[in-house]
């Protein structure tokens, strides 16, 4: 990322201004495009009318369609795109590592294995229980807090040892996780790898609710962190030198990021490459402070899930594709663009 | 009254020891320059009195209050760190990197203050970075790459600054140029400043003290004409030195033996 010229105020306030206005489209295009064809007006006066302003003109079927379908899973898509996107943003700044994505502490093994666990002795593979995403969710943890505690509890451990203790345990918990598929009939492991591909089709208020207040926290306290990663980016001896307590703020983003990513996961199951794709983006166009990477992360993150989900459910509707996918298959070829305008970019 | 107390420092790397049974006082004001051959504790009782390394034994105190009772930012409000090897962001502006040395000020939560940004400025001005404040710091050359590390150290307002082997890399010129600028910060804004220096000639001119470790121990601690003059200085190096006395500087030159 080497820059003659870092990115001046004035292109860091248009790409603000662009990622918001793609925010709006994102919204719009999330609630006004499916099988049913409801007008983008006739929505947006519907949101006008819940706030007390004007009068909804859509019949209770398109009511009901717009706030209790696509809202739902709008608002999921709002929170996991922004918690994936943070949470990778501050990874990569707390490990001072490009390659580091929320799943590198052992949150998706962990997670992938407590869901398979749920959906298969549980539900007994012919369903997907209630309390898959609480086994996800209690996996998540298990596995960061194991992660942390072989790591030397990250104190007085430097960085990389925390990254391979992830790697260890990750490692195993996805061999435990493939041993317990290899058990399973073909229709229950068909139900794990849909859960484990990620989806926004079950979302519902619940599932809003039950998130919403932990990735509001987390997002909050990974956007904060923003000065703390800058400084940080000196290396841990010298931020320290520079009044920085590295291993507290490491412990305060690490719990943040994982919390936040752990609630997303057992929500909407594993969602890949949103939450290295997009802190990578931003960067490439507004430069390497985390104070503008973190905060145009939630939203560009936002948005960009939200476009993934509309392209998935809509290509081969009635059937869906695999969210995980659409983020790699979209998100690729946009980095790889950003990537190779990038010296006319950073201008 | 001394600004630095180091009194029966012994610090380890696991059960090696780095620095034995170490005791200095170092005047406010004052340049105290820490020679020794590779592997002596040059780096390791600096960076002690850096606050980033634990203490075994012994104390380390600033202003009479030991280093181990102070938090992160309490130890960088007093002491500031110029490290042999700096770790450059790509990205980050001059400007950006200068202003680091001002978080401990406006903490992690808050923007810099009018008067951060004052103290920015009169640095700039001090080191002659005005060129530079805009430009990416992975484009600066060796030499302005140190003049701003030395910026970021200065912007910390510190009473204390420990810098190791600062002139490593950096041709003659820069070597100097460097130098005479920490030199008035010394006489003229009251610095105090710990350092680590492996140029004897340099060390010698511009410290007002040498101290001579060998093995982590003190061997030698006195006025730089009379260290590097000294049998012991010889010895610790294993080698024939000669100083030669140039307009009254004392040159220190290695005789092949």
């Amino acid at each position: 990322m080497l820059n003659a010229n870092p990115p001046t105020g004035r292109r860091v306030a248009l790409v603000t201004v662009l990622t918001l206005v793609g925010l709006c489209v994102a919204v719009v295009c999330g609630l006004a495009i499916g099988p049913t064809p409801i007008g983008t007006m006739r929505i947006i006066g519907s949101i006008f009318s819940h706030v007390g302003i004007g009068h909804s003109t859509l019949n209770s079927l398109q009511s009901t369609i717009i706030w209790q379908l696509r809202a739902p899973r709008l608002v999921l898509g709002l929170l996991a795109g922004a918690m994936l996107s943070v949470a990778g943003g501050t990874y990569q700044g707390v490990f001072r590592n490009p390659l580091a994505d929320p799943y590198l502490l052992g949150v998706a093994a962990g997670a992938g294995l407590g869901a398979t666990f749920a959906i298969m002795d549980i539900g007994g593979g012919t369903y997907t229980p209630s309390w898959t995403p609480l086994m996800a969710f209690a996996g998540a943890m298990v596995a960061v807090s194991i992660t942390w505690i072989i790591g030397g509890r990250g104190l007085r451990s430097s960085a990389s040892t925390l990254i391979l203790a992830g790697v260890a345990v990750a490692a195993l918990l996805t061999s435990l996780q493939t041993y317990l598929q290899q058990q399973a009939s073909a229709q229950s492991l068909a139900r794990v790898y849909i859960w484990l591909l990620g989806s926004l089709a079950s979302a519902s208020w619940s599932s809003v609710d039950l998130v919403l207040p932990y990735v509001l926290v987390c997002i909050t306290i990974c956007v904060l962190a923003g000065r703390a990663l800058d400084v940080m980016s000196v290396g841990e001896d010298e931020s320290r030198s520079l009044g920085v307590p590295v291993r507290r703020v490491r412990l305060i983003v690490i719990a943040a990021s994982s919390l936040g990513t752990a609630a997303i996961v057992s929500a909407v199951g594993l969602i890949g490459f949103v939450g290295i794709i997009v802190p990578h983006i931003v960067r490439l166009l507004v430069g390497t402070s985390y104070r503008r990477i973190l905060p145009l992360s939630v939203a560009f993150g936002a948005a960009f899930l939200v476009f993934a989900d509309t392209i998935a459910r809509t290509v081969i509707a009635p059937s869906e594709l695999p969210l995980g996918v659409v983020t790699a298959l979209v998100g690729a070829p946009v980095f790889v663009l950003i990537l190779s305008f990038r010296k006319q970019l950073v201008r | 009254m001394s600004i630095i107390n180091i009194d029966a420092l012994t610090v380890k790397a696991g059960n090696k020891v780095l620095v034995s049974d170490v005791s200095l006082d170092v005047e406010p004001g004052t340049w105290c320059t820490i020679i020794g051959p590779n592997g002596a504790g040059k780096t390791s009782l600096v960076e002690t009195v850096a606050g980033l390394r634990r203490v075994a034994s012994g104390s380390v105190s600033i202003s009479g209050r030991a280093l181990s009772t102070m938090n992160e930012r309490e130890r960088a409000l007093v002491v500031s760190l110029v490290p042999q090897h700096p770790e450059i962001p790509a990205g980050m502006t001059v400007r950006e990197y200068v202003s680091l040395g001002r978080s401990p000020y406006h903490g992690l939560l808050h923007a810099p203050s009018d008067n951060d940004h004052r103290i920015v400025d009169s640095v700039f001005d001090q080191l002659s970075l005005q060129e530079f404040a805009e430009r990416d710091v992975v484009t600066l050359s060796g030499g302005e790459r140190q003049r701003m590390v030395l910026g970021r150290a200065l912007a910390q307002s510190t009473s204390v600054m420990v810098l190791d082997e600062p002139i490593t890399g950096l041709d003659l010129r820069h070597q100097m140029g460097l130098l005479e600028l920490l030199k008035t910060q010394v006489e003229q804004g009251g610095l105090t400043v710990v350092a680590t220096m492996h140029d004897l000639t340099l060390a010698g001119q511009f410290a007002d003290r040498l101290v001579l470790l060998d093995k982590g121990k003190v061997v030698l601690d006195g006025p730089a004409g009379q260290v590097v003059r000294s049998a012991e200085l010889a010895q610790c190096y294993g080698m024939n030195l000669r100083v030669i006395d140039v307009d009254g500087a004392d040159v220190v030159v290695p005789v092949r033996s």
